[in-house]
C-alpha cells in the first residue's frame, strides 16, 4: 500500500535533497525516539515512520487441543438440504469436553472459515480458563490497556501544554488556570495529581523550546 | 410455512428497519441479522470501489435487502459462494453450490487419498503411473472440480480433472472460477492444465443434436471389457456427479424452497421427462441409470453420487447393485453418511435432506 501522506516529502527530496536530510537528521537527534533511527533514514527514503523499535514481548505458546476432546457439528437447517433449499447459514459450533466450552461461530459464510475461528476461540477460552491471568488473552488485554492509557495520557498532556502556549501569545493564561483551580479544590488526591502532570508539563515545554531552537 | 409472529417482526424493526425486509425469507431473526451484516459489507465495498457512484451504500443496502426480501438468492446478490477454501463466483442461470455437495467432496478426496494409499502399499510406486483421473459430471459452477484439486493436489503429482456440463453459461462461469480461485491463490498454477471443461449432455445418445454426447468426449477413457491392464491408459478413479435429482412433484409442492424454484435454473434442479425414459423408472432417477452405467463403462474405482433424500439414495444404491451384478467383479454400495456422527459433523439433518451413495469397486 503506498503511503500517500509520504509521497510530498519524496518530491521535496527530489527538489532539494542536502538541504532537507540535513534538517531531517537534526530534528532526528532532537527527538530521542527517533535518534536510533537516524542513519536508516539518511538512507531511506521512507521517513517517518512511528512505529516503535522494541518488539512487543512473546506471547505464550497458543494451547494445543486435542482434536479427540472436540465434537465439531455445523447447524443443520431444518426440512431438506440439498438441492431443494439454499441456506446462507453455515454456522459452526465446537464442543470441548473435558471443559464444557462450546463455542458457535457465525461469521462468515464460509464454513471452513467459521471453523478456523471457532477453533482459535475456543483455544483462547479453555486456555483463560486454565490459566487465569497468564493466559495469551489476559495478557493481551493487559497490554492494550496500557496502551491506551499511555495514549490517553499523552494527548491530555498535549493538550496541556496546547492550552499554555495558547496562555503565554494572549494573556489567558491565568483565567484559565484560575478556572482550573476551583474545580480541582476540596479533594486533596485531585491536587497532588494536578501538581504531578504540571512537572511533566514543564520539562516537556523546556524540550519542545530547545527543538525549536534545532529547527 | 408457517407466519412469522407479529412480535418477532417488531423486534425486528426496533434492531434495524431493514431486518423486517430480510425475515420474510429467512426466517429467524439470527440469520436475518446475518444476512443483513454480509449484505452491507458488500454494499459499503461496492461504494467504495465505484468511487463515483451515484448513490451511497444505504441505497444500495436497501435495494439489495428488497431483492432479498422477494426470494432471490444471497449468493446471487453477493456474487460468490465459499466452498471450501475456494470462493466460488455464483451467477443467474448456474446453481449455487450448497454446503452438502461440499461434504461429498471432502468425502471423495478422502476416499481416493486412502485409496492410492492402500494401492501404494502394495505394489509398484506412484510416480511413474498414469495420473490420477476424476471426471466429474453436471459441473455447474466448477466446484466440485476445483475443490478436488485444491485437496488433492498436494498428495498427486498427475491429475487430470474433467468436468462436464450440457449449459454454456455454467462451463463459461466454471473457467472463470478457476481463473479466479488461481488468482487468489486458493488454486496451484497446475490447475489450470490439470482442470478441464467440457460441454456435453450427459442423457444424450449423440446422434440428434449439436452438443456432444457424453460418450464422445469420454471416448479415450473407455476400456474394452476384455482388457487386462485396467489401469494402463484408460479408467477413471472418481467418477463423482450432483446431477438434477429433483421430481416435479417435489419441484412444486413447496419442498423446493420458493427461492430455488423461482431463481435457480430449473435444469440443473428438475431432469427432464424423457418421452422414451419409461424403462427407467421413476423420471427423477434418469441421470443416475445414466452414470451408473457411465461408471461401469469408466471402471471407475470410486462413484460419488448425491442424492435428494434417503429414499432416493436407497433407490440409487438398490439401481447399482442390479447394474452391478451383471458385471464382473465386486461392488460395495453405500449410503453416506449414515452413522449420526457423520451426520452431525457435516451439518446433515437427522432423518430429512439430501444424502450421498458412494459405490466403490473392490481389487
Amino acid at each position: 500500500m503506498p503511503n500517500f501522506a509520504i509521497l510530498p516529502y519524496r518530491l521535496s527530496a527530489n527538489l532539494n535533497l542536502d538541504n532537507f536530510t540535513s534538517n531531517v537528521l537534526q530534528t532526528a537527534t532532537m527527538l530521542p525516539r527517533l535518534r536510533g533511527l537516524a542513519s536508516q533514514i539518511a538512507t531511506q527514503t521512507r521517513l517517518f515512520s512511528q512505529t516503535p523499535t522494541t518488539p512487543a514481548k512473546n506471547l505464550p505458546p497458543r494451547l494445543k487441543i486435542n482434536d479427540a476432546d472436540l465434537t465439531i457439528s455445523y447447524l443443520k437447517g431444518t426440512g431438506p438440504g440439498g438441492q431443494k433449499i439454499n441456506k446462507t447459514n453455515s454456522a459452526c459450533q465446537i464442543s470441548h469436553k473435558p471443559s464444557g466450552v462450546v463455542i458457535k461461530c457465525q461469521a462468515t459464510r464460509s464454513r471452513a472459515q467459521n471453523e478456523k475461528i471457532a477453533r482459535s476461540l475456543l483455544a483462547d477460552r479453555v486456555e483463560a480458563l486454565l490459566k487465569g491471568d497468564q493466559s495469551r488473552v489476559a495478557i493481551k488485554a493487559e497490554a492494550a490497556r496500557k496502551k491506551k492509557a499511555s495514549k490517553l495520557k499523552k494527548t491530555r498532556r498535549k493538550y496541556r501544554e496546547l492550552e499554555g502556549k495558547e496562555g503565554d501569545a494572549d494573556g489567558n493564561g491565568k483565567v484559565m488556570v484560575e478556572e482550573e483551580i476551583p474545580e480541582g479544590e476540596g479533594e486533596v488526591g485531585v491536587q497532588g495529581k494536578e501538581e504531578k502532570e504540571v512537572e511533566v508539563e514543564t520539562r516537556i515545554v523546556e524540550e519542545s523550546k530547545r527543538s525549536g531552537k534545532g529547527v | 410455512m408457517p407466519r412469522i409472529p407479529f412480535s418477532m417482526i417488531l423486534k425486528a424493526h426496533q434492531e434495524n428497519h431493514l431486518l423486517p425486509l430480510l425475515l420474510k425469507e429467512c426466517r429467524t431473526i439470527d440469520s436475518a441479522r446475518n444476512e443483513l451484516r454480509w449484505l452491507r459489507e458488500q454494499a459499503v465495498r461496492d461504494s467504495k470501489s465505484l468511487s463515483r457512484s451515484r448513490s451511497g451504500w444505504r441505497t444500495r443496502l436497501r435495494s439489495m435487502c428488497q431483492l432479498r426480501s422477494r426470494g432471490y438468492p444471497l449468493q446471487y446478490i453477493l456474487g460468490d459462494q465459499p466452498f471450501g477454501d475456494l470462493e466460488i463466483l455464483c451467477k443467474k442461470g448456474v446453481l449455487i453450490p450448497r454446503p452438502e455437495t461440499e461434504s461429498y467432496t471432502y468425502q471423495a478426496a478422502k476416499l481416493v487419498r486412502q485409496m492410492a494409499l492402500d494401492s501404494s502399499d502394495k505394489s509398484r510406486p506412484p510416480s511413474n503411473a498414469r495420473p490420477l483421473r476424476v471426471i466429474d459430471l453436471c459441473t455447474g459452477t466448477g466446484c466440485i472440480p476445483l475443490l478436488l484439486h485444491a485437496l488433492l493436489a498436494p498428495h498427486f503429482q498427475k491429475l487430470s480433472i474433467t468436468g462436464i456440463d450440457i449449459s454454456p453459461l455454467a462451463l463459461s462461469l466454471a473457467q472463470k472460477n478457476l481463473e479466479h480461485n488461481l488468482q487468489l491463490g486458493q488454486l496451484t498454477s497446475r490447475a489450470s492444465t490439470d482442470i478441464h471443461f467440457h460441454r456435453g449432455n450427459v442423457l444424450g445418445n449423440g446422434s440428434d443434436d449439436s452438443i456432444l454426447s457424453i460418450d464422445s468426449i469420454l471416448q479415450p477413457y473407455y476400456l474394452e471389457s476384455g482388457s487386462s491392464l485396467a489401469d494402463q491408459t484408460g479408467g477413471c478413479d472418481l467418477l463423482i456427479s450432483n446431477p438434477p435429482y429433483i421430481s416435479q412433484s417435489e419441484f412444486g409442492n413447496g419442498t423446493t424452497a420458493r427461492s430455488v424454484r423461482l431463481f435457480e435454473p430449473k435444469m440443473a434442479l428438475v431432469p427432464p421427462s424423457l418421452v422414451t425414459g419409461d424403462e427407467h423408472g421413476r423420471p427423477e432417477d434418469i441421470f443416475y441409470h445414466r452414470i451408473l452405467a457411465l461408471a461401469l463403462k469408466l471402471r471407475a474405482k470410486i462413484t460419488v453420487l448425491e442424492c435428494g433424500d434417503i429414499v432416493q439414495a436407497k433407490r440409487v444404491v438398490a439401481l447399482s447393485e442390479t447394474l452391478a451384478s451383471m458385471e464382473s467383479g465386486q461392488f460395495s454400495a453405500e449410503v453416506w453418511p449414515s452413522c449420526e456422527r457423520d451426520l452431525l459433523e457435516n451439518g446433515f439433518h437427522a432423518t430429512d435432506g439430501s444424502r450421498g451413495v458412494i459405490i466403490r469397486r473392490l481389487p
